[in-house]
């Protein structure tokens, strides 16, 4: 992560920036996901509720911005776990569905208020372009290549508390509930208690993504954050993989990476969309590990083939069976 | 506070619009019920179909009325297609991983839309909407007719259809337990490759019909089918007369509250928050495997 800013111009550390926030938003939908089998349709909408919290703060007082993170990120697990109480009583194909109508109600809320920019009041929401002003950054990470790393550092943080919860008691009773649900509840398990703790750990998460973002582009606007991108990012999670955390890291890279390399290859990015509702039908029926775990599979037998052909001097049309 | 002569016109487009959402809702819950998924790409199909038609008609001259019947044809081609494709390996898998891989579909459908038909805003004019009739001081055109009237009649007729026919009752075999229908002798695949494509035959047409009320552009249209999904909610996925009267309720709903300055921004807010509390409230007094036993 230190020898990447030399390499790259500022664009592309952008975009790397955007990469590594994604990663989280990723991180918290495959803990649910892939640990408790609980499908969220509406992270878009806590990780907009995020920026939009941190945002807000940034502008109207002079908190130091790790704490902005963690108030950003505090006041998402509130929400999510609002949420999740009486939603947890339903099941998984219901949740999704509530979440999928809860964060269309959201998106309407931000469509209405739009994003703090620096104006008065409440909303702290001005439509006269003089007064708007970017989102400051922390006073230790004011260039993009500082950013970039400061960026880094939180998300290794988040990734860091995930692995720690399923390392740990949590991790346990979320592995029990997924296998489960009768036998966690006779083996003793608060099964109401780890769902609703698993739902706010990744809103926390997503709150925290949330709050880094508005600093990462400057400017927040409501259509960074729509509908089809809490789809889109369901469907890039899966394909990363959601039993391995790496699989929110390469989720990330598919959401951010890939379409700026599109781009900078003037390929539509719209290919992309097409891939990954492709992704999804494959992953669903053929790869439920998803890439993540596929790829060194491949990878291993790729390279057992190959030592096998080379041994044999084999030649190359055998290789490829 | 607006009187009751600004209300009136928005009676008539809530109704319009509730009986699309209505005619939605009775497509997804026929297949929900028939093949246990939970189609979350119903507005995208309609909305490729609608795209289709209106390239079909304005850039090559097809007479209106093919473009039309291509419309909904495809709604029923495509859903088929996948239906037959991916619906039996699925078919054991829990109902959120079904639902989960038409959100495949839908992508698929929405990257080639906003592919191809990017370039400039559409809106699909249907030889209905320019003629229409006074009731009191409100204009009525004939589409908006056709949406509310079309909802009801096939409401009707779907109940009756799978009430009285063969096709209706094996579909609502299958819908109880899927293993004992076929163990029965029922074509399983037979009848719920039917399903798909009356579902999808229903998607076309609300594709249509959409694409003149609300305009014609590829994400409206696909996340419409997260309105349309409300009203089918509030029916627990299950009754289609509940469905179709809750689809016009909240097309009245959202269109009612326009008039009213304070709150007529978050007009489009009503589906998602009525379908949320009715879901809660619905399932206030159920445990968790009690839930899913029955849904």
């Amino acid at each position: 992560m230190f020898a990447l800013p030399p390499l790259f111009s500022l664009y592309w550390i952008d975009v790397f920036t955007a990469s590594a926030i994604y990663a989280v938003v990723a991180l918290g939908l495959s803990l649910l996901m892939g640990r408790v089998g609980l499908v969220s349709l509406g992270q878009i909408a806590i990780f907009a509720l995020g920026a939009w919290v941190a945002a807000r703060l940034n502008f109207g007082t002079s908190i130091p911005f790790p704490i902005v993170l963690l108030i950003a990120g505090l006041i998402t697990t509130l929400l999510g776990t609002i949420v999740g109480l009486p939603a947890l009583r339903l099941s998984g194909l219901y949740l999704a569905l509530i979440t999928l109508m809860l964060a269309g109600a959201l998106t309407v809320v931000l469509t209405a208020t739009n994003f703090p920019n620096g104006g008065h009041g409440f909303l702290g929401h001005t439509e006269s372009s003089f007064g708007s002003t970017a989102v400051r950054r922390p006073a230790l990470a004011e260039s993009d290549p500082g950013y970039f790393r400061y960026t880094v550092v939180v998300a290794a943080l988040m990734f860091g508390l995930a692995l720690w919860h399923i390392r740990s008691k949590p991790g346990r009773a979320w592995a029990a509930i997924r296998q489960s649900e009768p036998a966690a509840l006779a083996a003793g398990v608060n099964i109401t208690l780890y769902k609703l703790w698993a739902l706010a750990l990744a809103s926390f998460m997503t709150g925290v993504a949330g709050g880094l973002l508005g600093p990462s582009v400057g400017k927040l606007y409501t259509f960074q954050f729509p509908t089809r991108d809490s789809i889109i990012l369901l469907a890039v999670v899966l394909m990363g993989g959601i039993y391995s955390l790496w699989g929110a890291v390469v989720a990330g890279m598919f959401m951010k990476l890939l379409p700026a390399i599109l781009d900078s290859l003037n390929l539509p990015a719209d290919l992309l969309t097409i891939l990954f509702g492709v992704g999804v039908l494959q992953v669903l029926l053929t790869a439920p590990a998803g890439l993540a775990a596929q790829f060194p599979k491949d990878l291993a037998r790729l390279w057992a083939a190959l030592t096998r052909a080379f041994r044999r001097g084999a030649p190359a049309q055998e290789r490829a069976h | 506070m607006p009187t009751w002569q600004d209300f009136q016109p928005f009676i008539v487009a809530g109704l319009a619009l509730g009986g699309i959402y209505a005619l939605s809702g009775v497509g997804m819950v026929v297949l929900y019920r028939a093949t246990g998924v939970l189609n979350l790409s119903f507005g995208a199909v309609g909305a490729m179909g609608a795209f289709i038609a209106y390239s079909l008609i304005h850039d090559h001259g097809v007479p209106d009325a093919l473009g039309y019947a291509v419309c909904v044809g495809f709604g029923g081609l495509v859903t088929l297609v996948y239906g037959v494709l991916f619906g039996p390996p699925l078919a054991g898998r829990d109902p959120l991983v079904k639902a989960t891989a038409t959100l495949g579909l839908a992508l698929i459908l929405l990257g080639a839309m906003s592919w191809i038909w990017s370039d400039k805003a559409r809106s699909m004019d249907l030889p209905t909407s320019n003629s229409g009739f006074l009731v009191g001081q409100v204009q009525v055109n004939w589409t908006q007719v056709i949406a509310l009237s079309l909802s009801i009649v096939l409401t009707v007729v779907t109940a009756a259809f799978l009430r009285y026919t063969n096709l209706g009752t094996a579909m609502r075999a299958l819908a109880n337990d899927r293993e004992i229908t076929a163990t029965l002798g029922v074509p399983v695949r037979r009848v719920e490759a039917a399903a798909w494509l009356g579902s999808g035959l229903i998607s076309g047409v609300a594709g249509l019909l959409l694409s003149n009320l609300v305009g014609l552009d590829a994400a409206t249209l696909t996340f419409l089918v997260i309105s349309s999904l409300a009203a089918a909610l509030i029916a627990r996925l299950r009754s289609l007369v509940v469905t179709l009267v809750a689809g016009l309720v909240v097309g009245l709903v959202t269109a009612m509250v326009t008039p009213i300055l304070s709150i007529s921004q978050y007009r489009d807010m009503a589906p998602f928050v009525l379908a949320t509390v009715a879901l809660l409230y619905l399932s206030g007094t159920k445990s968790a495997t009690a839930a899913r036993g029955s849904v």
